[in-house]
């Protein structure tokens, strides 16, 4: 029960901090608000009744306390301000995107989860120190990979140079929108996101393996004859699962943030591509939207995962 | 099948005596390279980080090796002054998070209690905040200098060391000689002084190396969302630059888009593999079995 207690404070704690952080920030950085809102220019050539309206327009005149309960309250509506590109809402932009992001993050997820949780059980309880060190010294490499360069490398070889795949958004500007079309839009920018996740997915598998493996439950198995591939992934594998599940709530994080890169490089229209476009265009309520549901999405699939923890650990069922 | 193993040979041997072993020297090897390239840079490059010496779109050419960027910048100078760029942020930036990342830690694991129980929450939501769309909404308001980046990717990775230091003091806490210190009355200053930091320091090293790869790829991804310092060369900034003139759909991508790519993995890479050598040293049953 306090490790449901704890899980939901810290839902509730990340939430927080992210609001408090999306008030704060802009609040302390040295510099009128107004320079932000302006987009950045020279607000010297602004007249002090212009200036006075520019506050006033976004309640930045008020007392600081003022600001904050006007900006939880419009929080709580689902009221995230309104871009200053287009005027229309930052809720409605967001809406637009955040789809894309949920499938590209989600694809990526489950397939560097299910294929470095693999990898790392086949090398690293192979007993062969070689075997070991080559799967560490390639996950190393891997991980050391800047995901936009690689994306960048993909677009290159896939896109311009044999021609096999799309590279641009996710569905074809004429007819597209089929599963088939979004599916191929897909291939690229997940698998960027895949083969740069997959170092650290393998680096914590392994040394959560490694934990196990000098444990004496494993070696009595072992005595007991228990066949080599039962070991590995029906002892070994079940115990170490309960940290590699842990590792996938991080993983989120890695790949949200991996997805702003990549979904820039790709131009898929999700809400890491909205966060480059709103740095471009210096859109700041846009921007920080953009953060806010990022942070949820984070949080969403933590509460999604704790869902799972009493399948994987017998120990945290609530006995009846 | 260790006892069967052939003496070393000679070339080996001086290595071994580091102790770093192949993979190691491997990640030794390539630092030193680069560490080279970053002191030697403004005399080795041919041209300044910001001189627009050529023409817009150079090919390579005796002048400029790598050819040069859209405003006429030698990209061969850049790569060499972006070696700085990448190293001053990844060392400043690991050496301020482990800095913080070890106060906290260690406060935790020695007072523990209320103050403990605070510092670990805190820890876990910082861990669990989207970090580099944190770190876009932070730079855009706070400005793009070095300084400034070093101390927002600082301020975003303190919290893993901080959790694994804090580990390492509850369990040095619990050895034998320090357990009679502190029943002989040692004061909570001394035990850290004296006992704990002799404990904990070994997990520093590596926990340093792994706070400085992430900096490097956070300030090139960075940079590459047009964020970077514009004083400085930056292999994100050049990426940046690559990606809106579509340069890899040209020729131009073999020698504008490839060699910062290659450099910055290199560099992580170096980072490392030293790590694994150094944690390999330290803690032989991370690997032994």
């Amino acid at each position: 029960m306090t490790t449901t207690l704890r899980r939901a404070g810290l839902t509730l704690g990340v939430l927080l901090m992210a609001v408090a952080l999306n008030f704060v920030i802009p609040r302390l950085m040295p510099g009128s608000p107004i320079r932000a809102i302006a987009g950045g220019g020279d607000v010297g050539e602004l007249t002090t009744a212009q200036r006075n309206a520019l506050l006033d327009r976004y309640g930045l005149n008020d007392s600081l306390w003022v600001q904050f309960r006007d900006y939880l309250t419009g929080l709580v509506r689902g009221d995230l301000g309104t871009s200053l590109g287009d005027g229309r809402p930052v809720s409605t932009h967001i809406g637009e995107r955040i789809g894309w992001t949920l499938l590209l993050v989600g694809t990526a997820l489950l397939v560097t989860t299910v294929v470095g949780v693999f990898l790392a059980t086949a090398f690293t309880t192979s007993r062969r120190r070689n075997v070991d060190t080559g799967g560490m010294t390639t996950s190393i490499a891997f991980d050391a990979l800047p995901p936009f360069w690689v994306g960048m490398m993909f677009i290159l070889l896939f896109g311009v140079t044999l021609g096999w795949l799309p590279t641009f958004g996710a569905t074809a500007l004429v007819g597209g929108g089929g599963v088939v079309d979004i599916a191929k839009h897909l291939v690229l920018p997940a698998s960027t996101l895949i083969l740069t996740g997959l170092g650290q997915t393998y680096l914590v598998t392994r040394s959560s393996l490694i934990a196990v493996m000098g444990s004496t439950h494993i070696a009595h198995a072992r005595v007991r004859g228990i066949p080599e591939r039962r070991l590995r992934y029906g002892h070994t594998l079940r115990a170490a699962a309960l940290p590699i599940h842990t590792l996938v709530l991080l993983e989120v994080g890695w790949l949200i943030s991996g997805a702003v890169v990549v979904e820039t490089v790709f131009a898929y229209p999700g809400l890491g591509r909205l966060v480059f476009e709103a740095v471009e265009a210096r859109d700041y309520p846009l921007l920080q939207g953009s953060f806010l549901l990022l942070t949820v999405t984070v949080i969403g699939a933590n509460l999604l995962a704790d869902l799972t923890y009493p399948l994987i650990d017998p120990r945290t069922r609530v006995s009846s | 099948m260790t006892m069967l193993q052939a003496p070393p040979r000679t070339g080996r041997r001086r290595m071994r005596r580091l102790g770093l072993g192949g993979v190691g020297s491997v990640g030794a090897v390539l630092l030193s390279i680069f560490v080279a390239a970053a002191v030697f840079a403004p005399w080795v490059a041919p041209f300044g980080p910001s001189e627009r010496s050529g023409t817009p779109f150079d090919r390579p050419s005796s002048t400029h090796l790598l050819g040069t960027d859209d405003v006429g910048k030698d990209l061969w100078s850049l790569l060499l002054h972006g070696t700085r760029t990448s190293l001053v942020i990844g060392i400043a930036t690991a050496l301020l998070a482990i800095g913080v990342g070890a106060a906290v830690g260690s406060t935790a694991g020695l007072v523990r209690g209320w103050t403990d129980t605070l510092l670990m929450r805190l820890v876990d939501i910082v861990l669990a905040l989207p970090f580099l769309p944190l770190l876009i909404v932070a730079s855009t308001f706070a400005g793009r200098a070095v300084a400034t980046q070093v101390v927002l990717i600082a301020a975003l990775t303190w919290a893993r060391p901080a959790r694994l230091i804090r580990s390492a003091t509850l369990e040095a806490r619990t050895r034998g000689h320090v357990e009679v210190a502190e029943g002989m009355g040692a004061t909570r200053w001394r035990l850290l002084w004296r006992h704990l930091s002799v404990g904990a320091a070994p997990l520093l090293i590596p926990l340093f190396l792994r706070a400085a790869m992430g900096a490097i790829l956070l300030e090139a991804s960075l940079s590459f969302l047009g964020l970077g310092d514009p004083s400085r060369a930056s292999w994100g900034t050049t990426l940046y630059w690559a990606n809106v003139r579509s340069a890899f759909l040209t020729d131009a991508w073999r020698w504008w888009v490839v060699p910062p790519g290659v450099a910055i993995s290199a560099l992580v890479v170096s980072f490392g593999l030293l790590g694994v050598a150094i944690e390999r040293r330290l803690n032989p049953s991370s690997v032994e079995r």
